[in-house]
């Protein structure tokens, strides 16, 4: 089509679609940087278009993956599987111990009037998909609202606090890391209950802000979800502190490295309900 | 036909770079979606490619949930680099030539990705010029053999027919 006409026509043409092209888009951003409230329909759609083709490819990754390790790849098993009973025997008996402790502590709560501390419900997830970007950080997993996934809900793994979820398909959520520019978590410092903001950075680390130079902060102590931004539940474990440094104002400058690794994530559980239990302590 | 199938490519390359940089961390240095249009903008038509480069821009906004137009500004820009960089140097059998041009159209769609961020006042990670630009040399250089490889195998079709 384009070679038809002549190359002067044709440039001229290609720079007059240029400039069209670029305007839309300014004034595309522009439109949504003034109103940022409510979810994108061209963005959920192509979330709701790309969940049969990543799941497709996390099941074969996976399938593929476990064939190998389970099937193939079984050198040393014999040896691993009898230090593990070995681990297990001892774990058993490690895990009576705990079974006290817990009894213990449950009686001892009720004697404080305390509530459950996990009584909401968590709903396992995988991750499919990551965003192709270093300033992204964010993850695709394989839940949706058809599972009960809901904006905001609360997603975590073994070690800690993940994320949030951002933007919800029927089968799939996008989920916003915790590194995350735009992410903030409210916070308190372990020991001293010190409360404070969590904010990603988009690097490795993040920003601990807010905590007074008057507040002894040690490195090595960690931070835990003070419940008050009404997205996470109180207490969970969110990261550990690694550098505390004197601000230029009234508060320090404290860096925080996640517990969880976000680079490797695989599975994830996510919150289904978390609202009116342990963040019941924010203001209303 | 053909509007289909740039629709369709746009949005698999998309797909792609998310299935494999969930799965080898190198390939989030490898920008496919720069590739697929460098590849209208080299054999197709350079307006097509403008609109490839919109297009997977505005696609790749929707996957990282950033506003709509941050890539696809930068991508456009890198389409129209590219296509007339392209006719207006002597590219045959010049691979520095080549990736010269690779290189510089993505370092300009990264570049116009971080003063937007900073009109928009977002602030962008440091981290990203750096990993930016070493996107930039990975992506030229995978450009520059993928497409040697493709010039190879046009010059034996023409012959073939001939």
């Amino acid at each position: 089509m384009s070679s038809e006409l002549s190359p002067r026509v044709n440039g001229e043409r290609t720079v007059a679609v240029l400039i069209a092209l670029l305007v839309l888009q300014l004034a595309l951003l522009s439109l949504q940087i003034e109103k940022p409230s409510g979810t994108i329909l061209f963005r959920s759609w192509t979330l709701a278009a790309q969940a049969p083709v990543l799941s497709l490819s996390s099941q074969a990754a996976h399938g593929i993956s476990d064939l190998w390790h389970r099937y193939v790849w079984l050198v040393g098993a014999r040896a691993e599987n009898e230090s593990l009973r070995d681990a297990v025997n001892r774990l058993s008996l490690l895990n009576k111990a705990y079974e006290q402790s817990r009894l213990e502590n449950v009686r001892l709560r009720r004697l404080l009037a305390l509530s459950d501390p996990l009584p909401f419900e968590v709903l396992g997830a995988r991750v499919t998909g990551r965003a192709p970007s270093f300033l992204a950080n964010l993850v695709t997993i394989d839940r949706g609202s058809r599972q009960g996934v809901r904006v905001d809900s609360p997603v975590l793994s073994g070690e800690g606090i993940v994320g949030r979820v951002l933007l919800v398909s029927a089968d799939q959520a996008q989920v916003q890391l915790i590194s995350n520019p735009d992410a903030a978590i409210g916070v308190m410092l372990e020991h001293s209950r010190t409360p404070g903001v969590l904010s990603g950075t988009g690097d490795m680390l993040l920003e601990l802000n807010y905590i007074g130079d008057t507040n002894p902060v040690a490195v090595g102590e960690v931070v835990l979800s003070s419940g008050l931004d009404g997205i996470f539940p109180k207490g969970m474990s969110v990261g550990r502190v690694v550098e505390v440094a004197r601000g230029k104002g009234v508060f320090q400058e404290i860096r925080v490295e996640p517990l969880v690794d976000l680079i490797h994530l695989e599975e994830v559980a996510v919150i289904l309900d978390p609202k009116g239990h342990e963040t019941s302590s924010r203001m209303p | 036909m053909k509007y289909i199938f740039l629709a369709v490519s746009s949005f698999l390359a998309i797909v792609a770079q998310m299935i494999a940089g969930e799965n080898f961390v190198l390939f989030n240095f490898l920008d496919l979606a720069l590739l697929l249009t460098a590849y209208w903008a080299i054999y197709r038509s350079r307006t097509q490619s403008l609109f490839v480069g919109a297009l997977t821009g505005l696609l790749l906004d929707a996957a990282l949930g950033w506003h709509l137009g941050y890539n696809g500004f930068g991508r456009t820009l890198a389409a129209f680099v590219i296509g007339h960089s392209w006719k207006r140097f002597n590219t045959a059998d010049q691979p520095w030539v080549r990736f010269s041009i690779f290189a510089a159209a993505s370092c300009i769609n990264s570049m116009s990705i971080y003063l937007l961020f900073w009109f928009m006042q977002r602030t962008a990670s440091g981290i990203f010029l750096g990993a930016s630009l070493l996107q930039a040399v990975i992506t030229a250089g995978v450009g520059v053999a993928l497409f040697a490889a493709m010039d190879t195998y046009r010059r034996i079709q023409t012959d073939r027919a001939h």
